[in-house]
């Protein structure tokens, strides 16, 4: 019944309304670009979503678990086998995202016979100055873009035009403090955003036409009380999970998982849950 | 189902080992074992912090010296190293293997391989390399230490040709000047002032540069500490906080006041 062109549409059509539907409970990841390198941020429910990829590469994922998993395989293969048999220095998160990920992600999406992966994938690559950090994200239907300075993932792409609003550029005298606070930000402002959101992502035009950005007047940023206390209930109930690829480690190896401990003195005081006050 | 986290399994699916210029048919040798380079002094060494591992420098075929600034002390993780003699081809191919399968079990995995887990990588890619050992093409002797952070100590282990595995209990060595220093070392623990294994870490490193300075005298295929050249040997420790390279400075210091000028 897909031999037509235009039910072949359809189905791929019906396929967006059904993946993006499986995303609207998923935690936003926001990564950025600072001087001492970039950080990664989310909450996770039990499972952690931040993975390493590669002496300079991160990988974090929204999405079905399972899906997750088998995309990082294929990361990790690629990029250790290229790391092996070539040299770390030619393995990029750009090689990765548009030979590995992108063509993988875009088939499985447009293959209708068979189940697309339901994930949305962040790539961080930290460089040796700030110029030469590159985000990229990629959407389930293989869409990807490349950034420098930030990145949001979440259940609708338009939310990163809206944060590009309160982004402020992370100079390098920007610390590990400024762009935790700042991601924790930005995080709670996607987070908001999505809830208020019926559906998203279901068409070039039609973002623009949804709640997250009604025609009649700009997109909103939510007043600062919700996004505190949003990040406030999240704080308490889920578990802040935050990397850093850190540019000035002097080893070949840049990841590193902060711990609960090294995060704590780091929280600005009106995004810490009250019992914990 | 494959074998999770492995990371060699994954370089085969590549087309990684189809290559046969390192397993030339039995009997019928290519090269002539003497032109190969495979002269060294490598060994390591428990201390009262952890272990040191040293290795010189020189690389030989026959009789020239081919390279003076190899380094035969390689660091395969923050926690493991492995310092080797033989065949330099196979032997830093090796410790490549070795480096990148650690690193892809513990992203994969997402812990680190055990300690245990590593000295049976290493005896597998050995084991692998038989043939190419036994036609003298190949041939590796590594001596691998690492912190063991099950047990909370260094340990040391030394291979045969064939990857058997053998854990020394103070000291292993390896290479064509490695009988000097066992010699010493036997002597020292037996007669000496007190076990090797008890030294600080300035006097083990002395010790080190003594033994190494020994093995050169009675090695031609060592190269021993070639002070004016600013040539010291490639010494590394490793301890609970991973491991750490000696700077040469030091070495220097220590070698001109207790190597060179003691009585």
């Amino acid at each position: 019944m897909y031999e037509e062109p235009y039910r072949w549409i359809e189905a791929v059509e019906n396929r967006r309304n059904y993946l993006d539907d499986q995303f609207m409970q998923g935690n936003p990841l926001i990564g950025v670009s600072f001087a001492q390198g970039i950080l990664l941020l989310t909450f996770n429910r039990g499972t952690d979503k931040i993975y390493e990829i590669y002496d300079r590469i991160a990988l974090g994922g929204m999405g079905h678990p399972a899906d997750l998993e088998k995309l990082r395989y294929t990361m990790l293969d690629m990029a250790h086998v290229e790391g092996f048999q070539r040299s770390p220095a030619d393995v990029t998160a750009a090689r990765l995202m548009k030979n590995g990920l992108a063509p993988v992600v875009k088939q499985a999406f447009e293959e209708i016979y068979k189940a697309p992966y339901i994930i949305k994938v962040l790539l961080a690559e930290v460089g040796p100055t700030q110029e030469r950090d590159r985000l990229f994200s990629i959407n389930y239907d293989g869409m990807f873009e490349e950034q420098r300075e930030f990145v949001v993932m979440a259940a609708s792409s338009s939310i990163r035009e809206i944060l590009l609003k309160e982004w402020k550029p992370q100079g390098p005298s920007s610390s590990l403090k400024d762009a935790l606070e700042l991601s924790l930000r930005l995080w709670g402002i996607a987070s908001v955003l999505q809830s208020a959101a019926p559906s998203s992502d279901t068409g070039e035009e039609d973002v623009k036409t949804d709640v997250l950005a009604p025609s009649s007047s700009e997109p909103t940023i939510p007043d600062d009380e919700a996004i505190a206390s949003r990040i406030r209930e999240t704080l308490a109930q889920e578990t802040l999970e935050c990397v850093l690829l850190d540019r000035e480690t002097g080893r070949m190896e840049t990841y590193r998982t902060l711990s609960q401990s090294e995060l704590q003195p780091l929280i600005p005081q009106e995004f810490v849950p009250a019992k914990q006050q | 189902m494959r074998q999770q986290g492995d990371f060699l399994h994954v370089l085969k699916e590549h087309g990684y080992g189809s290559e046969t210029i390192m397993q030339p048919a039995f009997g019928q040798s290519v090269i002539n074992p003497a032109e190969l380079t495979t002269g060294t002094t490598v060994f390591a060494m428990k201390y009262a912090d952890g272990v040191l591992v040293a290795g010189d420098r020189r690389a030989t075929a026959g009789n020239v010296v081919m390279y003076d600034r190899t380094d035969k002390v390689l660091e395969i993780d923050r926690y493991s190293v492995m310092a080797i003699a033989g065949v330099p081809a196979t032997a830093f191919e090796m410790a490549r293997v070795l480096e990148h399968s650690f690193k892809y079990y513990r992203r994969s995995q997402l812990q680190d391989l055990s300690f245990e887990g590593k000295l049976r990588a290493l005896s597998t890619l050995l084991k692998n390399n038989a043939p190419a050992a036994l036609a003298g093409t190949g041939t590796v002797v590594p001596v691998f230490a690492g912190y063991d952070a099950l047990e909370g100590c260094g340990k040391i282990f030394f291979y045969d040709i064939l990857g058997a595995e053998f854990e020394a209990v103070e000291y292993a060595v390896s290479g064509s000047g490695s009988s000097t220093i066992r010699g010493i070392l036997y002597y020292m623990n037996r007669w000496g002032d007190g076990p090797v294994a008890g030294l600080n870490e300035e006097d083990a490193l002395i010790f080190v540069l003594r033994l190494m300075t020994s093995a050169a005298e009675f090695d031609s295929a060592t190269g021993g500490v070639d002070a004016q050249a600013q040539l010291y040997p490639i010494v590394k420790r490793v301890s609970a906080e991973g491991v750490r390279t000696i700077p040469a400075d030091r070495l220097k210091t220590l070698f001109s006041e207790k190597v060179l000028n003691h009585v």
